[in-house]
């Protein structure tokens, strides 16, 4: 049951077409989503979860539609963003990994315990009551993917998360995603290392889908294109 | 100006949110309406110092805490030191610092989930009027939560002119800054909106 399916999809901006017609069926565990700058993406990466509504067609994730059952969907579908400065709610990183299990009857011990369990995951532990904008950027990125998972979700979409981040971040927010965690996995990345490690690309030019199945075939017919 | 929680046992941290509060805002009522008299001050200035102690927290914090409100102090004595005779500037502006420096005990001793909880409950019987708690509370961890962040923007822009050798215009670090605050908001509504808050 982890489908993503879109069918006939167009987003439409004021100004631009960011998705044109687009239909695809995927129930890979990790799915690339390569093409260049304004290819569309992030938009791609945003009507999953409701963020972007399509001007036209039908989105269903895991069952459900972004836009009319947002609310089911959030819960099972996390997402990480670019920007580490811009993902944290909360003041504290204990705080802001416990702000994504309010509302769901846990009682303070549970949420308590189950935060510390998922930061000693990715190595935060002993940053729980520090201010959490004195991480440094990879651990910021860390914690958004901390409480993206301390969720629970079915599903991770993450739109270029090693963009603002070094190579040794990078690497460990790739493994955390690519190899460790069991979901589901959409990634948007210019990076296509990243892409050549997941189980189905797709390439994006101008708001159209234009290729998609094995990453290495793939990834090799956007290089020959972009030479 | 908004220190954060700092992890302790004292007797301080573990008096509930709610009654530390409301014990902070009566001293700061009473502070404020006690004649603006330098010997009256001397046992607030007494009394706050031994409370940071109690939380054990240093003569350092305290006077780093102190420290940081330099400007406000600034203001507040320029402000009336034609108007005033200097002993009663110096007690009005002896008695802002205690008031800031008390409120500043309660953050750096409860934790900040703790406090919004607590002013959460307060405004619960305002329902009825509309205010709708929760939200209250969760701005007022998010604004806890910018206000070092736009502080950061901040430093960039100042050094980024720096670097270039411009001299400082209001305007030209206005601006920027307004931008990279806005586009942060921006951002953090789309977080929001993601994690499941609408
Ligand atoms: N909120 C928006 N308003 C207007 N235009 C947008 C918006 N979001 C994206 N676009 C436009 O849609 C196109 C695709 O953007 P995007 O999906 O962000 O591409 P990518 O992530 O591949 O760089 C771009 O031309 C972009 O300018
Ligand atoms: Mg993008």
């Amino acid at each position: 049951m982890r489908t993503i399916e879109l069918s006939a999809v167009t987003v439409e901006f004021p100004a631009r077409v960011a998705l044109h017609d687009v239909s695809v069926h995927l129930d890979q565990r990790r799915i690339a989503v390569i093409g260049a700058n304004g290819s569309g993406k992030s938009t791609f990466a945003r009507t999953l979860n409701g963020l972007v509504t399509p001007t036209a067609g039908q989105v269903r994730v895991h069952g459900l539609d972004p836009v009319r059952q947002a609310k089911q969907l959030r819960r099972r579908v996390g997402f990480v963003f670019s920007n580490p400065d811009t993902q944290i709610i909360m003041p504290t990183v204990a705080e802001d990994a416990a702000f994504s299990l309010r509302g769901r009857g846990l009682s303070r011990a549970e949420i308590r315990e189950r935060v510390g369990a998922a930061l000693a995951r990715v190595g935060l532990v002993e940053y729980a009551d520090a201010p959490a904008h004195t991480l440094s950027g990879g651990e910021k990125q860390l914690l958004a993917l901390t409480a993206v998972l301390i969720g629970e979700p079915s599903l991770v979409v993450a739109d270029e998360p090693t963009a603002y981040l070094d190579a040794a971040n990078s690497r460990r927010i790739a493994r955390f995603l690519l190899d460790e965690m069991p979901q589901q996995l959409v990634l948007a990345t210019h990076d296509l290392r990243l892409a050549a490690r997941c189980d189905i690309a797709l390439r994006f030019e101008d708001g159209r889908l234009i290729d998609l199945g094995d990453p290495a075939s793939v990834i090799a017919k956007y290089e020959v294109d972009q030479a | 100006m908004i220190s954060l929680y700092r992890p302790g046992d004292s007797a301080l941290h573990r008096l509930p949110a709610g009654p530390k509060l409301l014990i902070v805002m009566a001293l700061a009522l009473a502070l404020s309406l006690a004649p603006a008299d330098p010997w009256l001050l001397a046992p607030a200035v007494a009394g706050v110092a031994g409370a940071y102690l109690l939380a054990g927290l240093g003569p350092r914090d305290l006077g780093q805490e102190a420290w940081r409100l330099r400007w406000i102090v600034l203001v507040l004595a320029v402000g009336q030191i034609f108007f005033l005779p200097w002993q009663t500037v110096a007690a009005n502006a002896g008695r802002v610092v205690v008031v800031i420096l008390l409120a500043n005990l309660v953050t750096l001793t409860t934790r900040t989930e703790r406090l919004v909880d607590a002013i959460e409950r307060a405004l619960t019987p305002l329902r009825r009027l509309g205010v709708n708690p929760g939200r209250v509370a969760l701005m007022l961890s998010m604004t806890i939560t910018t206000i070092p962040v736009i502080a950061g923007y901040a430093t960039q822009i100042r050094e980024a002119q720096r670097a270039r050798g411009v001299p400082l215009a209001p305007l030209a670090f206005v601006v920027p800054l307004l931008i990279m605050t806005l586009k942060h908001a921006d951002d953090l509504a789309d977080a929001l909106t993601a994690r499941g808050v609408d």
